[in-house]
């Protein structure tokens, strides 16, 4: 810049000038000038200052310039210059003149102080401004200018801030802005700005300075106007997160008691005496109506604000547009994260469509979650480039989308639709949607919906049309089918979307002739004079309607013989035909008419040497096969019988193809344990022939219950069994077996089943041979207790078993004992106990009667838990570990037998239900002596050592051992009432129930029994009265003491 | 005054959710919430004569946020809310009364105070505020008629200058200039229309008492209720 051609001229200028001001000098007077300064602020002069050393001399100093100042501007020289300053008396005399060297570096270059040209308040945004110009002018273009600002504030001019604002001079004067935001509300208190200036004079080789701070510009706050007052920002909204300083602006003679932001008090910051803040570091999202700050002042009034916190808007997510009707088109999009604004506040939307620049604002239901705006369809526009607009207080966002309308159709519901048709199998629908689709191809889809099939979907395409009526035509429907229809549709060539369903629309088709006639069968009756005819019901998609009757006529080549019309619902009729034939034609007939006819001859051919095969259950079903005959030529039927309770059973038939020689005939009647019989018939040409007759079951079941039987011989080393027939309901399957386990064994309720119970000497018989109704069993010892258990199988199992308990005979002569009629029955010849093979017994022998077969019957009922298949070998596996618990059925214990008894058998067997697998009945067999040892349920035994009673003691010791403690007491009492003469045995385990005493032992303890001399055919004192028979206690039944008097022999 | 204190505007974008919205407002379960419907319904008209002590818009209070909600919160009344017919005339002074100049104080002050919440529909912060403030309003609206059904069996004249069917508008109710000082004015809003409900039931227990309740009731049935 100094290279500048009207500057070099300045230069020379001022040369000049000081070239005549060194003439006139006067060097080394008193008075002279001394330090010399010299500045610029700006580039064409500078301002040099001195003093004057004199002391109270004051004069003109010389220059070029006569000035009375002690400063002169004179021109920037190119080079060093000398200065001469002579000072004067004001009267001319010069005091002194002293001489200086300017060089370039002792200049300094300090701009002018800058001049604030305003500064501006925006209370609402809490901002200033400040504007100043830059002097430019005198500056050469491009030079760098610094400003530094200084922001205070508060009466006491505390700085706030301070920034250095960069600008280029343009060698021009420009007026510069500056925006500052406070963090504290102009309101709250009066803020200042100053400036000042660096110019980068880049040449400027002497001292370069900041310029001096211009005067200080002011915004006053509220709290210095004589009535200001409030709390302050008013009714701001800030982001979540932001700092935020609120100030409470009052009175001069009130005071703040508290502020308070939301519900917490916070700490006041002292601004000026008529105004104080309160500082809210990350403030968090206000409820919908903003977060309350209020100033409680004295005097009781407060003054306050409503600060809305809350987010800038969330970019709108899965923007999308379509139009359903061509008219609106209706944009949808997900606001995201709620901004916590509301009201006026709030998130506002726009659409700009940029292709048209058409722009509309949208009115959005913020209960709703998903957006809406609507964007008018524009003529001849088929393409739209949206761009959503969304802005808050906080911020703003877009999104953008760019459709081809005709991609983007969601056609309205269709409305008012029917159906119409007058006929079986055509409808004709009609629906109306609401919009212009003129441009595009619909494409509707029709739900067809019937309760006989599954639902279909038709499609049909169709040119769109304005505000059109649309019909479709559906065919092949079936006849007489209530049929449910609704339409939907969408764009046909650019699917978008379906439209929603309409709704549903019923129809039922007319009636048709019904499609086949019915299956059919006919049985000739016993008698052979008649023929019944049955048939199938056609089902509902053969029936065509609903049928009403079934026309049944029988033709001799071409003559009727008989015809008759069966109403429904009978599915058979039956024809008299004496000994004729004919051949029977049935036509099923509903409203609109008569089916093709089936027909079936009444013809059965001779049929020679049908057998019975047995059919096998395949899983649900019945496989039954058959050989192919060579002459049936239309097929094979098998025919079977279902019956249901008494009702006669009724006739059930499929047919099948020639070719086949196999079926599984499943039915849903089909039980498992129930035997169907099949007849398989040929169809020949000149008529039908049973060819074989085939039994089977769908599942086999165990039998439900055991045979029948008894014991019909006994020896003492053997028992002969005999059992009846199981009827073949029972069996459940067909019969496989018999089991008899036996082994040494007394009756005992609580003993298990015998095949279960463990007993080492259990041997299994297996009869497989069907035929054999008796069984000996040998090799038995004897006087000795068996238990027998007889089952029945089948392929389903073992059926629960009947048990008998049977005493072998003694092989030698046997006492028996007997209580003695007399007190002291050591007087009594009928004591006379001998060494017998009974000696071995502890137990006292009481009567000697007869030698005669010993024998006694006790009947009993167990319950027995369900059979498990035994092994068939005759001993068990377990019969050398095992030992009976019960140690009764030793033989060289209790077993003192009734030698006046015959050698009868007696068994009384309780019919459990059949239903009832788990339960049977067991038959025991027991001699007198076990009388003596009752085979007492435990609960009903006291332990009890009746020996050491008082008064007479029966003259048994009775071996019991399994007796329960807590039966003692009961028992002790019935001692006592017993005391004195007492039969020698164990009374107790006599039913006492008799006339005579009544009520005396407690009516279970049934299992006692009590031998009387009597006729050796005398043996029906041994039953039970028919009165216990019919019982329903599930208990033992034995004999009561009574029976020994009262019963009477009836056979 | 105070400059905050001439503010004028309806401002209560709550008093709606009162009897709507439990969930929204769940501390508000009170009887002033059924009082509009306890006129048309004369058993119910007892609900308002319980106990008295907290706001029957409390949850409306609680959409006004702290301190609003606080029960000791007892801000100077503005100049606005002075003209919301106040309820707190003397007790004895008001018992003293005819029932046709109670009822006619009624029919008033309703009819008033209906005008004003009538005035804050678009004003109310979120849509859900302003369904149940229209709800809330046309309640309101049933107890002004049943007012005027009651004072017409009893064979009063309505006061004049009101209509049954339609109060007139307040005129020109100018907005506040904050929304703070619009808070105050809806608190005072709520605050009278509160007393009001719970003196109005009050009243009518004690009518009820007086006059068959048979008139009245089938009178009311009469209004369509």
């Amino acid at each position: 810049m100094w290279k500048n051609s009207s500057l070099c001229c300045v230069l020379a200028l001022a040369i000049l000038c000081l070239t005549s001001l060194i003439c006139s000098q006067e060097i080394g007077s008193p008075g002279e000038p001394q330090n010399l300064k010299c500045i610029m602020h700006n580039l064409h002069k500078m301002i040099c200052t001195w003093d004057v050393s004199s002391k109270g001399r004051y004069g003109q100093t010389d220059f070029c310039y006569t000035t009375r100042e002690k400063r002169v501007e004179i021109p920037v020289s190119e080079s060093s210059i000398t200065v001469s300053i002579t000072t004067n008396s004001i009267y001319g005399a010069a005091f002194g003149t002293k001489k200086f060297a300017i060089h370039k570096k002792d200049i300094s270059f300090v701009p002018l102080t800058p001049h604030i040209l305003s500064l501006t308040p925006d209370f609402s945004t809490s901002t200033l401004n400040l504007k100043w110009s830059d002097n430019g002018s005198v500056f050469p273009y491009g030079l760098d200018a610094f400003w530094q600002i200084e922001i205070l504030r508060k009466e006491t001019m505390e700085k706030v801030t301070q920034v250095t604002y960069h600008s280029k001079l343009t060698h021009e004067n420009t007026i510069l802005s500056w925006n500052w935001t406070s963090d504290m509300p102009l309101e709250c208190t009066s803020h200042y700005a100053k400036i000042r200036c660096y110019i980068n004079v880049t040449d400027f080789v002497g001292h370069k300075d900041w310029s001096d701070w211009s005067p200080v510009e002011k915004v006053l706050g509220k709290d210095t106007e004589p009535n200001g007052s409030g709390v302050f920002p008013q009714d701001t909204v800030v982001a979540v997160g932001s700092d935020v300083t609120i100030c409470c602006v009052h009175a001069e003679d009130q005071q703040i008691k508290r502020m308070t932001y939301g519900p917490e008090i916070y700490p006041l910051i002292h601004l000026s005496s008529r105004s104080s803040a309160i500082r809210v570091i990350n403030a968090s999202a206000s409820d919908t109506s903003g977060t309350n700050v209020v100033c409680t002042l004295s005097q009781d009034e407060m003054d306050g604000t409503v600060l809305f916190v809350g987010y800038a808007p969330d970019t709108p997510q899965n923007l999308s547009c379509e139009t359903s009707n061509f008219l609106i088109i209706k944009c949808t999009w997900k606001p995201g994260r709620p901004s916590g604004l509301y009201g006026k506040r709030r998130t506002k939307y726009s659409l700009l469509e940029r292709i048209s620049g058409k722009n509309v604002s949208c009115e959005v239901n913020e209960m709703n979650r998903e957006r809406v705006c609507g964007f008018p369809v524009l003529a001849d526009q088929k393409t739209y480039s949206f761009t959503l607009g969304v802005s808050n207080p906080i911020g703003q966002t877009e999104s953008s989308l760019l459709v081809d309308l005709t991609q983007r159709v969601h056609p309205k519901t269709p409305e008012k639709l029917t159906v119409s048709g007058n006929s079986s199998t055509n409808v004709h629908l009609h629906w109306y949607i609401n919009g212009s689709f003129t441009e595009i191809r619909l494409l509707c889809q029709i739900e067809i919906s019937s309760g006989h099939s599954e639902q279909k979907l038709h499609n049909v395409s169709m040119p769109g049309g304005k505000f059109s009526t649309y019909t479709a035509q559906l065919n092949a429907l079936h006849p007489y089918t209530k049929y449910q229809f609704r339409v939907r549709c969408s764009a046909a060539d650019h699917f978008w979307r379906w439209s929603d369903w309409s709704r549903v629309e019923e129809h039922t088709t007319l009636e048709a002739p019904p499609a086949r006639g019915p299956d059919v069968w006919r049985e000739r009756s016993p008698s052979g004079r008649s023929l019944k005819i049955f048939w199938k019901p056609l089902t509902l998609s053969e029936a065509n309607g609903k049928i009403v009757s079934h026309e049944v006529s029988c033709y001799l080549l071409d003559t009727l013989l008989e015809y008759k019309e069966v109403t429904e619902p009978s599915n058979s009729t039956e024809i008299k035909l004496g000994k004729n034939d004919c051949v029977i034609s049935i036509v099923a007939k509903n409203h609109a008419g008569s089916s093709p006819p089936s027909k079936i001859t009444s013809v059965e051919l001779p049929s020679d040497n049908v057998k019975t095969e047995r059919a096998v259950a395949l899983g649900n079903g019945i496989y039954i096969s058959w050989s192919s005959y060579p002459n049936v030529t239309c097929g094979y039927i098998v025919k079977w019988c279902h019956s249901s309770g008494s009702e006669p059973c009724s006739v059930d038939w499929q047919k099948f193809p020639s070719n086949t020689t196999d079926a599984v005939m499943k039915s849903a009647l089909f039980r498992p344990g129930v035997r169907y019989n099949f007849s398989l018939y040929g169809c020949k040409s000149s008529g039908y022939q049973l060819l074989k007759n085939i039994t089977g079951y769908m599942k086999e079941l165990p039998p439900k219950r055991a045979p029948n039987f008894t014991v019909e011989e006994t020896s003492s080393d053997s028992i002969l069994v005999k059992w009846e027939d199981i009827p073949v309901e029972d069996c459940q399957g067909f019969l496989e077996g018999y089991r008899l386990s036996f082994a040494k064994g007394e009756k005992d309720a609580l003993k298990p089943r015998l095949s279960e119970s463990g007993n080492p000497e259990l041997k299994v018989k297996n009869i497989t041979d069907l035929t054999k109704k008796s069984l000996r069993i040998l090799d038995l010892q004897g006087k000795t207790s068996y238990q027998l258990d007889l089952q029945a199988y089948t392929a389903g199992g073992v059926s629960p078993p009947n048990s008998l308990y049977v005493v072998t005979k003694e092989d030698c002569k046997i006492k028996d004992t007997f209580y003695p009629e007399i007190p002291n029955p050591e007087n009594s010849k009928a004591l006379q106990f001998q060494k017998n093979i009974c000696e071995g017994n502890k137990t006292l022998k009481t009567l000697e009667m007869n030698p005669c077969t010993p024998n006694s019957v006790e009947v009993v009922e167990t319950q027995s838990a369900a059979p498990k298949i035994e092994d068939t070998e005759m001993m068990s596996p377990a019969a050398d570990t095992t030992v009976p618990e019960d140690g009764s059925d030793s033989e060289n214990e209790n077993h003192v037998v009734v030698s006046y008894c015959p050698p009868i058998i007696e068994e009384e067997i309780s019919n459990p239900s059949m239903d009832e697998p788990v339960g049977s009945s067991q038959v025991v067999y027991i001699d007198i002596q076990s009388m003596y040892q009752p085979q007492i349920k435990a609960e009903e035994e006291p332990e009890i050592d009746l020996v050491t009673t008082a008064g007479y003691k029966p003259q048994m010791q009775l071996p019991i051992s399994a007796l329960k403690i807590e039966s003692r007491s009961a028992t002790e009492e019935e001692s006592d009432k017993t005391a004195g003469y007492r039969p020698q045995a164990n009374t107790n385990a006599w039913n006492m129930d008799t006339p005579d005493s009544p009520g005396s032992v407690e009516s279970s303890n049934e299992n006692a029994s009590f031998g009387s001399p009597c006729s050796i055919n005398s043996r029906q004192f041994l039953i039970p009265p028919k009165d216990d028979e019919d019982s329903p206690k599930p208990t033992n039944t034995g004999w009561s003491f009574t029976h020994f008097f009262q019963n009477k022999p009836n056979d | 005054n105070r400059r905050m204190c001439h503010t004028t505007a309806p401002g209560i974008a709550c008093a709606c959710g009162v009897s709507q919205h439990p969930a929204v407002y769940p501390s508000h379960t009170r009887k002033g919430v059924a009082c509009p419907q306890g006129v048309a319904q004369p058993p119910a008209v007892s609900c308002a004569a319980g106990p008295s002590g907290s706001l029957p818009a409390g949850g409306s209070l609680n959409y006004l946020g702290p301190p609003f909600n606080e029960p000791d919160f007892n801000p100077p009344r503005l100049a606005w809310a002075e003209r919301v017919p106040s309820a707190t005339v003397d007790f004895d002074l008001w018992r003293g009364l005819t029932d046709n100049a109670r009822l006619a104080a009624n029919y008033r002050a309703y009819s008033r105070l209906l005008c004003y919440l009538r005035g804050l529909d678009g004003q109310a912060g979120t849509a859900e505020l302003r369904h149940s403030l229209g709800h809330f309003c046309s309640s309101l609206q049933g107890l002004v008629v049943s007012i005027a059904g009651v004072m017409s069996s009893l064979g009063y004249p309505l006061p004049a200058g009101t209509a049954a069917a339609g109060p007139p508008a307040p005129a020109g109710a100018p907005a506040s200039p904050n929304d703070f000082l619009k808070k105050m004015d809806d608190f005072w809003l709520l605050k009278e229309l509160q007393t009001w409900l719970w003196r109005s039931a009050k009243d009518f227990n004690r009518l009820k008492k007086k006059v068959p309740p048979a008139v009245v009731t089938l009178r009311l049935e009469a209004q369509g209720f």
